[in-house]
């Protein structure tokens, strides 16, 4: 990376660290394991900022490079992730009385959530992408997205019961 | 507000910890590991350079034809070279029937190896082993060059995107994004060095090798139900890598 690079990656770091973090942190559920990811990502963002010409999608560049690091980690052949569709030992899960609580019960509903699923949850509902830009970021077809969309949000719902309103459909 | 808007509203409050820990990682480190990593692939692909060169050179001194039958035996241990092509020893042979000693050379193991490895000489060079970098490499070149080999649609894939989490040294990975005819999806070749028990999941293949340790392969389709990419050449790919790791 040249010099001009060095300073374009620079403000991008400095710009884009926490909401990456953010990110990892809701596809993974543990900020140690966040970090890592979103440390991974960046690291191959500066390896490759030569090579990726449109600056402009350099958000999506890292959305797709942290996700499928995520999965992928998820994935590996000797340590996979168990889903679940029930709460860890039949425990009760906390009311989401305020901010605190309900953030605590939304990470620990996700963390019953395929690792996919939850990726697609969390692009469409963290990241705010549309359907397509979810399929393009995970490389799969729009119809995978809602099928995933349909299964992650039926999984939490069920994880989560009543815990939530807002997981309710409306109407 | 719509459900989508509720749900947004949800995921961004679940995302906005401020008990979060501070990072642990900052603009150089991530600077400092990135030319760490190009520093050592750089130094890999010289190395494997290397031994290509090397591997050809003894390739080249054994295939060289001579006039006598010892030189064709030398000859009948490099089948791709002389394969098809009629040696020094083989106007002798009567009634023009193959030369014996151009037949294939039974690899080790026998009834054990996979149909698509007979004929592939048994591997005598050194296992690659262990690796020695600080973190295990999840691209390594050395091991990927022997995937190539036994997988050539590997050759030119590209690498799939994979932690920077500093795995045990003694490990080799190879992460690649394949297609397989109409199959695409991820496959992911890993070293483990020997003491290293693993339980593996559906679908992945484990062998033991040379060195003591193992490989564990797993191929798997970028959908789930989608045809799996290498399916039915994952054990092949097994059994040529384990006495060459």
């Amino acid at each position: 990376v040249d010099e001009a690079g060095e300073r374009e990656f620079t403000e991008y770091f400095r710009v884009r660290r926490d909401a990456v973090r953010r990110t990892a942190f809701l596809l993974c559920g543990d900020w140690h394991r966040a970090d890592d990811h979103a440390q991974a990502a960046f690291v191959a963002l500066h390896r490759h900022w030569r090579r990726i010409r449109d600056h402009a999608a350099l958000d999506a560049w890292m959305r797709r490079t942290l996700v499928r690091a995520v999965v992928d980690e998820s994935r590996r052949p000797w340590r996979r992730e168990r889903s679940t569709a029930e709460p860890a030992d039949g425990t009760s899960v906390p009311s989401a009385s305020d901010a605190v609580a309900t953030r605590h019960v939304l990470v620990d509903g996700l963390r019953s959530v395929p690792p996919r699923q939850r990726a697609v949850l969390v692009l469409r509902f963290l990241e705010g992408l549309d359907i397509a830009g979810t399929a393009a970021a995970l490389g799969c077809t729009e119809g995978t997205v809602k099928s995933q969309t349909a299964h992650g949000l039926a999984t939490l719902r069920m994880v989560l019961g009543d815990s939530l309103d807002d997981l309710r459909p409306a109407g | 507000m719509t459900d989508d808007e509720r749900l947004a509203a949800l995921f961004r409050a679940a995302a906005t910890d401020t008990a979060a820990p501070p990072p642990r990682f900052d603009h150089d480190d991530v600077v400092a590991a990135s030319r760490r990593i190009t520093a050592r692939r750089r130094s890999a692909m010289a190395g494997g350079a290397l031994t290509v060169l090397a591997v050809l050179g003894i390739g080249a001194v054994v295939a060289i034809p001579g006039s006598s039958r010892d030189d064709a035996t030398s000859t009948a241990a490099a089948p791709f070279a002389a394969s098809g092509q009629a040696g020094p020893g083989d106007a002798a042979a009567p009634d023009g029937a193959a030369p014996e000693l151009a037949a294939p050379v039974p690899p080790a193991g026998g009834a054990d190896v996979p149909q698509a490895l007979r004929g592939v000489p048994p591997f005598t060079g050194t296992p690659l082993g262990p690796g020695t970098a600080e973190c295990a490499d999840r691209q390594d070149p050395a091991l990927r060059a022997f995937v190539e080999q036994v997988l050539p649609e590997v050759v030119g894939a590209p690498e799939a995107a994979t932690t920077m989490e500093c795995r045990p040294a003694g490990e080799r990975g190879v992460n690649v994004e394949v297609r397989d005819g109409d199959a695409a999806g991820l496959l992911t070749v890993q070293y483990l060095p020997p003491g290293v028990i693993v339980s593996l999941v559906s679908g992945a293949v484990s062998a033991p090798t040379a060195s003591g340790g193992t490989v564990v392969i797993y191929s798997r389709p970028a959908e789930t139900g989608a045809p799996v990419p290498f399916a039915g050449r994952v054990d092949t790919a097994a059994a040529f890598l384990a006495p060459r790791l």
